[in-house]
């Protein structure tokens, strides 16, 4: 979950309706002038959902980036995919987001190319985990962090198995067979925990998710997002990323249910 | 010999034709220059021994230093341009007590040796941010000896930056002749006072002067008590060995 | 001139409520308990496998426990991320110095250089307390303690992280025999001694109980154990021996096989 911006002064600004970009004053500079470092996030995406299934993992965002309170772009995309079997899920600053697409597709051109010309293996889920892992880690010790959280989704050719990862600004990484960032790991992670040691047991020796229920668990999640997370949006994607390849869905919404809210004092038409 | 030469011993770091950097030969002859040294292992520890060049009656002989403590478990004689030895005797000293303040335990003979012989092929013209190297090849060679867990140990190093172990071995002037003796002398089941009088007598050989206390250094590394240049007592107590 | 010798009192005055600092803090605490205890021939290192933020379940299965040769285990607590990536250069070090030295570093070695390598960073400390566990020199099963920024020493026993304040006092107890009194006659107690079946015991027992009662330790538990060369390992590999709900695998020699050997004993905790 994303901090609010901090307002300039915090007499104004109390209703956190608009984040105010704050330049440091004074300090941190060095001979060569203030380095621009990212002290907070401005333009963000919320929680990030994934989740394996039995032929590979599906990981979920929705459409938003808000700027602070207000929902500012709706039609984002934030499902990326690297390559023929890795998929980023993003949450958090939109422009670190942008920029480490832009980084990371530098290198998988490059690597494309060498491809080209020799036996040259392609990067798998694991590669490009580790790389961004050594990545934040390395910013963050530099007090300069990428202020993203990240879910890594992929399929391993090799092991010929699904990969599903983690790795934050703070360059703090794990895996599990569920996972969620932000408001996610709270209102969601406990219903794909749920879902999923139903069939695998607490093990995840058992059998896991079909393709149908799993998206149907990420359905009825990113349903619950959009009821109580106020920074998410009615709109989201899914991507699936098995053996064939990586595929990500249309927009779709949720169908919801406001009707319990006529009843209720300050939504309906109440007149007093 | 020198014509044909002179195209190539100007760059100190520049092949000749036929793969030779001349340099580096050169100051390989300048250890054959040196005073004659010697250095014999043995299961109870290592001995060194070098012969003193005492030029002048005036001189003081003690002031001579040419056996010189690394650790307390590894010490190091030299032959040629001593000068130069002491670069590399400082860089030793120095990666010894890093290895010991970093590791808790002491460091290696041979790692000693590699860290002294890193420091040899650095030289040649500087190049920027490049920290002040030699713009020479070193003049010396050391002979180091020192024990460790894999017990008594001997090594040569020449100006080339090669390490080589030796159960026995000489350097300096009197080499060729030295070792010779040293070959048809050394066994493998000798005691450190088998090997003091050995050396001493290898040196005696090579030797224009008549051996004495104030022209000759011994020292020895044991386990007991690590590394320790003997006294003028001791040392004449060898010294009456040969004689008789 | 006297008008303006003193600037207006409103301009000197400070603003009454100053600007909210928003800084970004590059440490997190991910939970999580380690012990480890020495014993006459051999060296026991556990810690449990759970990781966590704040009352969130990051991961049930994480690493803190690694093998690092033949002879030596280290356990690492606190930041995760900082934990992984000492790990990494440590291994980086002990591969570095195999190369130079021809040999595997010691465990005393490791001990000093863990400590060189924690005060290199004593203005950027990495967030983590490490027990090294393993096998000295002469045979004898030794545990070394360390704090984030180097200082330590050889101990009989030592536990650490979340669960420190409940480990601890138990171990003293039950390894150094505080308390405890010598029955009149009998032989007096000396730490170091008990057998490897009694400390097993009392490694489960120390993290079952901190299970039962601290919210960040549970999911799993690694214990380590190392073996003096030549030891019989008959008391861990007899399945009647070993306390049901253990299963234990032998851990390939990593080097030459100079004739340590290390076991991996794993047993799952509560998950509540």
């Amino acid at each position: 979950m994303w901090k609010q911006p901090a307002p300039a002064n915090s007499s104004f600004n109390d209703y956190n309706t608009f984040p105010l970009p704050q330049t440091q004053r004074g300090q941190s500079s060095h001979a060569h002038g203030p380095v621009g470092h990212t002290q907070q996030p401005l333009v963000t995406g919320t929680s990030v959902l994934g989740l394996k299934f039995d032929k590979g993992v599906m990981i979920a965002a929705d459409n938003l980036a808000s700027y602070g309170s207000l929902a500012r772009f709706r039609d984002i995309q934030r499902l990326h995919p690297l390559g023929k079997h890795t998929l980023l899920g993003v949450a958090g600053d939109m422009s670190d987001f942008q920029w480490l697409k832009k980084e990371l597709d530098a290198l998988l051109r490059e690597e494309d190319a060498l491809a080209l010309s020799d036996s040259h293996p392609s990067l798998s889920p694991k590669n490009i985990y580790e790389l961004l892992s050594n990545l934040f880690y390395a910013r963050r010790s530099k007090m300069n962090p990428v202020w993203n959280a990240v879910l890594v989704g992929g399929w391993d050719k090799v092991k010929e198995e699904s990969f599903l990862a983690y790795v934050d600004l703070l360059g703090t990484t794990y895996t599990a067979p569920t996972l969620a960032t932000g408001f996610g790991a709270h209102l969601a992670q406990p219903l794909l925990r749920e879902a999923f040691e139903a069939k695998a047991g607490i093990n995840g020796d058992g059998p896991l998710l079909t393709q149908e229920e799993a998206e149907k668990v990420l359905d009825d999640s990113m349903k619950v997002l959009f009821y109580r997370d106020a920074r998410s949006i009615n709109k989201y994607q899914i991507a699936t990323i098995t053996a064939e390849g990586v595929s990500i869905s249309d927009s779709k919404s949720s169908d919801t249910y406001w009707k319990f809210a006529e009843g209720l004092r300050g939504y309906g038409a109440q007149t007093q | 010999m020198f014509l044909t030469r002179s195209e190539y011993d100007r760059g100190v770091n520049t092949f000749s034709p036929e793969g030779r950097l001349f340099q580096v030969e050169y100051a390989m002859e300048a250890i054959k220059l040196g005073s004659t040294t010697v250095g014999i292992t043995t299961p109870e520890g290592v001995i060194l021994a070098v012969e003193k060049r005492v030029q002048s009656p005036l001189i003081e002989s003690s002031s001579i230093e040419k056996i010189m403590e690394v650790d307390s478990h590894i010490g190091t004689a030299m032959s040629g341009l001593t000068a130069d030895a002491r670069t590399m005797v400082e860089h030793a000293r120095v990666t010894s007590q890093m290895h010991n303040f970093t590791y808790d335990e002491k460091i290696g003979v041979e790692s000693c040796t590699q860290a002294v012989c890193d420091l040899a092929l650095r030289f040649g013209e500087s190049v920027e941010d490049d920290d002040a190297l030699m713009s020479r090849p070193f003049g010396v060679a050391l002979l180091i000896a020192g024990i460790d867990e894999k017990g008594p140990q001997l090594y040569h190093t020449d100006p080339s930056g090669t390490f080589v172990r030796y159960d026995a071995k000489a350097i300096g002037s009197g080499s060729d002749a030295a070792q010779q003796s040293l070959q048809d002398a050394f066994h493998k089941q000798m005691t450190l006072v088998e090997a003091h009088s050995l050396a001493l007598k290898v040196l005696k050989e090579v030797m224009e002067e008549k051996l004495d206390e104030n022209n000759v250094q011994l020292a020895q590394v044991t386990p007991a008590k690590g590394f320790e240049i003997l006294g003028e007592t001791e040392l004449k107590a060898v010294i009456e060995t040969l004689a008789a | 001139m006297a008008l303006y010798s003193q600037p207006p009192m409103s301009y000197t005055q400070e603003p009454t409520t100053a600007p909210v600092e928003h800084r970004f803090n590059p440490y997190s605490d991910n939970g999580g308990s380690i012990l480890a205890i020495a014993g006459k021939d051999f060296s026991v290192i556990a810690g449990d496998t759970r990781q966590s933020e704040g009352y969130s379940i990051q991961t049930r299965y994480a690493r803190k426990v690694w093998q690092l040769n033949d002879k030596a285990v280290l356990a690492t607590n606190g930041f995760a991320a900082d934990g992984t990536n000492f790990v990494k250069r440590v291994k980086q070090r002990l591969e570095w110095y195999e190369h130079a030295h021809h040999k595997p570093m010691g465990l005393k070695s490791i001990a000093r250089m863990i400590q060189t390598m924690l005060y290199g960073k004593r203005f950027f400390p990495y967030y983590v307390y490490n027990i090294l566990g393993g096998i000295e020199e002469d045979g004898t099963g030794a545990v070394y303690s360390f704090d984030p920024v180097g200082s330590y020493e050889r101990e009989a026993c030592r536990g650490a992280g979340a669960a420190q304040s409940l480990i601890q006092p138990f171990l003293d107890n039950q390894i150094y025999f505080k308390n405890q009194q010598p029955e009149a006659g009998s032989e007096k107690f000396v730490p170091g001694n008990l057998p490897l079946s009694t400390v097993l015991s009392l490694v489960v027992d120390s993290f079952t109980s901190a299970t039962e009662r601290h919210i960040e330790v549970g999911d799993g538990l690694e214990i380590y154990v190392v073996m003096q060369k030549g030891r019989s390992a008959d008391d861990l590999l007899d399945e009647k021996k070993l306390a049901p709900g253990l299963k234990v695998e032998e851990l390939g020699a990593l080097g030459e096989g100079e004739g340590e050997r290390t076991f991996l004993v794993r047993q799952s905790l509560k998950r509540d």
